[in-house]
């Protein structure tokens, strides 16, 4: 026989009444929230089954996909270079703003609590902008074609990027800052030698995602007229061509896979 | 017309050891209601080692960073090779206090960059305009200075080592050359070797001795283990809950004083 186990008895939770009181509550508001979006949005599984056949019909004409080479397979190749072309100057263009702002918008670098509030201002009002709206803008700007797009992502994606980098230096270390601060560097000179070299592997790793993010949304700011393969994938709707289409997202997918793997593969070479 | 290019005198080279740098005088500071220093006085002379020791909350730390300037006094003066800080404002302030350097516990360097541009980073509170934004615009004068720095701690090797991949002892030596860079004539570690094993904490500690004997800086460190006090200090301020317990010769960091410095639930008591 082993020897008897020694047991003692729980002692009880603190506040176990309001423990389980707010997680019900929590549940309900749940609940509630999601029978008011399910009614808001005329969410009804219903029409989709009987709108089915509409969606077959649509499927049945894409199939098979337009694979003639001068007509729609090597457009749609043109088409995509500019989305990754407009997706690419959209995210590096931003960069000198972005870098800016996040210097200015984080605690731990902005010159002054006024220069902080107004840089958080400036990229709140650049992220609430759907890149959509600066496209239509500039569109009427610069006319309809791919420098609308690029202009449209330099925006959004200053008040974007700008924002997590602000946030993940806000997160870092700022040892080596204050490090520096006590040897007499002056604030401009704690950024460059501590606070940015601290952060660049988070930056580029976000720089890389927000990449990846622009490359897509290009695709979307060609619908309304921002040039690149949304653009085509626009008039082949219209036209009813939707065998044109079902190539044109073939190559769109082939295009945004290929900028997944290669950021992903960027990205892990960096954080080792 | 030529330029004669002199070779810059260590602030060492012309002083007299023992000469006394570093006066603080009746030091008060409290958080929140608690007093944490409670007049704090003490001298910190060029060519020694100056051991500050007592339990967690004793006020050792604080006492340094008020110097530093990384904490406010209440009350109390601190100068600096004769100048009241506290009259001083601006650039003229930072000049001055660029002649104290801090090493931490942590250690505090970047870890992307080399060993040698850690190590330059300690100049750049003299070092202005453009060609300090980038260590790639550092003047040559200055990677030198460094690289000299580096073989005064023993690690002129691993210059081009990324900070990151040092040892905790390797990268605290570095951090030491980096306070040299910065031509201080104080040194203030805070724990510094806290963070290290017990034999890169022996060769550290040696470092800081070897530094103010040889160098003549002024050294002031933060310690946990009263051996390391007792081996590489010259004299020992011994603090109880903000008040200076022991100011003297390590001689007097006896059995029954270390006992008395590290009696546990003082406050409780």
């Amino acid at each position: 026989m082993s020897a008897p186990v020694a047991r003692l008895s729980v002692p009880k939770l603190p506040n176990a009444g309001w423990r389980i009181t707010s997680i019900l509550t929590a549940i309900a508001v749940f609940v509630v929230l999601h029978v008011f979006a399910l009614r808001g949005t005329d969410f009804e599984v219903a029409a989709l089954v009987t709108g089915a056949e509409g969606m077959a019909s649509f499927l049945a004409d894409a199939f098979p996909p337009d694979l003639d080479w001068e007509g729609v397979l090597a457009p749609a190749l043109k088409a995509t270079t500019v989305t990754l072309w407009i997706g690419l100057l959209g995210t590096t263009l931003s960069i000198p703003s972005a870098l800016l702002l996040a210097v200015f918008a984080s605690r731990t670098t902005t010159p002054h609590r006024a220069v902080y509030q107004l840089s958080r201002a400036v990229l709140s009002f650049f992220r609430a902008v759907p890149d959509i709206v600066f496209a239509l803008i500039f569109v009427t700007a610069v006319g309809l074609g791919p420098f609308a797009g690029v202009l449209a992502l330099i925006c959004h994606n200053t008040g974007v990027m700008g924002k997590l980098w602000a946030e993940s230096m806000e997160e870092a270390d700022n040892g080596p800052q204050q490090a520096l601060s006590t040897a007499g560097a002056s604030r401009l000179q704690q950024v460059t030698h501590a606070a940015l070299p601290m952060v660049l592997g988070q930056f580029v790793g976000l720089l890389l995602y927000r990449f990846d993010v622009n490359v897509r949304s290009s695709l979307v700011l060609g619908l309304v007229g921002a040039g690149g393969i949304g653009l085509l994938i626009n008039q082949s709707i219209k036209s009813f061509r939707f065998d044109a289409m079902a190539t044109q997202i073939i190559v769109v997918l082939v295009l945004i896979i290929l900028v997944d793997q290669l950021s992903s593969f960027i990205r892990r070479k960096l954080e080792v | 017309m030529t330029t004669l290019h002199l070779p810059v005198p260590r602030l060492a080279e012309a002083t007299v050891p023992g000469e006394p740098i570093l006066e603080v005088e009746h030091l008060t500071k409290s958080f929140g209601g608690r007093t944490v220093l409670d007049g704090v006085g003490f001298t910190l002379a060029r060519g020694s080692v100056v051991a500050f020791l007592g339990a967690n909350g004793s006020g050792k730390s604080t006492t340094l960073k008020c110097v530093m300037g990384l904490e406010t006094p209440e009350a109390g003066s601190i100068k600096l090779a004769g100048t009241e800080l506290s009259a001083l404002r601006g650039t003229e302030l930072a000049r001055a206090r660029s002649s104290v350097a801090m090493v931490f516990q942590k250690i505090h360097l970047v870890p992307r960059r080399t060993a040698l541009e850690n190590v330059c980073a300690g100049a750049l509170g003299r070092l202005g305009g453009p060609a300090s934004i980038s260590p790639m615009f550092f003047p040559r004068e200055l990677k030198e200075e460094a690289m000299a720095a580096l073989a005064r701690v023993g690690m002129a090797d691993r210059a081009h080592e990324k900070a990151g991949r040092l040892s905790g002892g390797q990268a605290q030596r570095v951090a030491v050359a980096r306070a040299l860079c910065q031509r201080a004539s104080v040194l203030l570690a805070d724990e510094p070797v806290s963070a290290l094993d017990p034999r890169a904490a022996e060769e550290v500690m040696a470092l800081l001795a070897e530094l103010a004997h040889e160098e003549n800086l002024a050294v002031a460190a933060v310690l946990h283990q009263p051996d390391l006090a007792l081996r590489h200090a010259d004299t020992v301020i011994g603090l109880i809950d903000g008040r200076i317990e022991y100011s003297g010769d390590i001689s007097g960091l006896d059995a029954s004083m270390q006992a008395r410095l590290y009696t546990p639930n003082r406050a409780a008591a």
